[in-house]
C-alpha cells in the first residue's frame, strides 16, 4: 500500500507541471480571417485522413511515442504491482499453513 | 479452526480455478488479439489526420482509456454500493478493484490528454469542462485508494471510502454530457454535433473499445479475486491469533 501512495505522489507530481502552465487554449491565430472557417473549431468537430508527402510534413510523432510508452509503462507497472501483491498473499498463506501444522490443527 | 478455515478456502479456490481458468485463458487470448489486431488498424489502416498529424493517433488509445476509466469507476460505485447494503466482504473486494483499475485508466487519461492538448491548442492544459470533471473523478477516486490505503482498513473506513466511490459516480455523467452541455474545447468527432471520421479511423477506433474493455474486465477480475485472498488471509490472522 505504500507502493500505491507512492505512485500516487508521482502521478501529483507528473501533473502538477502541465497544471502550473495551464493557459487559455491559443484560438488568437485562427479568428483573424472571420470569413473562414475556424481551424480550432473544425478540428474539434472532424478529423480529416490525408495520405502520401502531405501526411509526412506533418510533425507530432514524439507526442504520440510518448503516449503509446505512458499507455504500456502503466499498465505493465500495475500487472507487476499486482504480480507482488499475489506473491505476498502466497507466501503469508503458506507461512499461517506452517504455524497451525507447528501448533497441532487440523 | 483456522486449519480447516485453511483448507476450505484453498479448495474453494481451487474448484474456482478450475471453472473459471478456461474463461479466463479465453478472455486473456481474445484481448491480447484485439490488441494486435487494434495496433494494426491505427497504425497502418487509419490514415493520417489532416491537421494533427500523427498525434491525432494518441486519440485511439486516449478515448478507450477514458471509456475503461468509466467501467472500473462504475464497478467500484457499485460494488460499494452492494457493500453498505449487504455488508459481504466480496463486494469490498469489488469497490476497492474497481477504484483501483478506474484510477489507472484515469492516469492514462489524465497523462496523454496534455499530450493531445499540446498539439491541438498549443497548451498542455486547460480548464476545459470534460477537463475538470475528469480531475475531479481523479481527485475522488484518489482520496478512496488513500484511504483505503492507511493499514488494515477497518469498517468505518472501508464504508466512509464506500461513500466516496458513491459520490464519485454522481460525476461520472457529468464527464460524458459536459462536452454537449457546456461547450468546451474537447474535440466532438464522435458525438452528434462533430462531421465524424474516416471509416478506417472508425474501424481502428472501435477495435480500440473493444480490446480495452477486455483488458478492463481481465484487470477487474485480477484485482478482484487478490483482494478477496488478502481479505481470507487478513481473516486467517485474525482467527490464529484469537485461538
Amino acid at each position: 500500500m505504500r507502493a500505491l501512495v507512492i505512485a500516487f505522489a508521482t502521478a501529483v507530481a507528473i501533473l502538477s507541471s502541465p497544471l502550473a502552465m495551464a493557459q487559455a487554449p491559443d484560438t488568437a491565430g485562427s479568428t483573424a480571417d472571420s470569413g473562414t472557417a475556424d481551424p480550432a473549431d473544425e478540428r474539434a468537430a472532424q478529423f480529416v485522413g490525408v495520405t502520401g508527402a502531405e501526411a509526412e510534413r506533418i510533425p507530432g510523432g514524439t507526442l504520440m511515442l510518448a503516449a503509446y510508452a505512458i499507455v504500456w509503462i502503466l499498465l505493465f507497472g500495475y500487472l507487476f504491482r499486482m504480480r507482488m501483491m499475489q506473491r505476498q498473499t502466497a507466501d503469508e498463506l503458506r507461512r499461517l499453513g506452517a504455524e497451525i501444522k507447528a501448533s497441532g490443527g487440523s | 479452526m483456522p486449519g480447516l478455515m485453511l483448507a476450505s478456502a484453498t479448495i474453494m479456490s481451487r474448484a474456482r480455478q478450475s471453472g473459471s481458468s478456461t474463461v479466463w485463458a479465453l478472455l486473456l487470448f481474445s484481448t491480447l488479439v484485439l490488441f494486435g489486431a487494434t495496433l494494426y488498424a491505427i497504425f497502418v489502416l487509419a490514415p493520417v489526420e489532416q491537421q494533427m498529424g500523427v498525434a491525432q493517433k494518441i486519440f485511439y488509445f486516449h478515448v478507450p482509456s477514458a471509456y475503461a476509466m468509466y467501467i472500473g469507476f462504475g464497478t467500484s460505485a457499485v460494488g460499494s454500493l452492494l457493500y453498505l447494503i449487504k455488508r459481504d466482504a466480496k463486494w469490498d473486494a469489488v469497490g476497492v478493484a474497481g477504484a483501483e483499475v478506474g484510477f489507472l485508466f484515469w492516469l492514462i487519461v489524465i497523462l496523454t490528454g496534455p499530450l493531445w492538448a499540446r498539439k491541438a491548442w498549443g497548451v498542455w492544459w486547460t480548464w476545459d469542462p470534460r477537463l475538470t470533471t475528469t480531475l475531479l473523478a481523479g481527485m475522488i477516486f484518489a482520496a478512496y485508494l488513500a484511504l483505503r490505503s492507511m493499514g488494515e482498513a477497518g469498517e468505518v473506513e472501508k464504508r466512509f471510502a464506500a461513500g466516496l466511490a458513491i459520490f464519485g459516480l454522481i460525476d461520472l455523467p457529468l464527464i460524458h454530457y459536459s462536452v454537449q452541455r457546456w461547450r468546451g474545447v474537447h474535440p466532438t468527432v464522435i458525438t452528434g454535433k462533430g462531421g465524424g471520421l474516416e471509416s478506417e479511423m472508425y474501424v481502428a477506433l472501435g477495435l480500440s473499445f473493444v480490446a480495452f474493455t477486455g483488458l478492463a474486465i481481465l484487470l477487474l477480475w485480477a484485482r478482484i479475486t487478490v483482494e478477496r485472498q488478502r481479505a481470507q488471509t487478513a481473516n486467517l490472522r485474525f482467527e490464529l491469533m484469537h485461538q
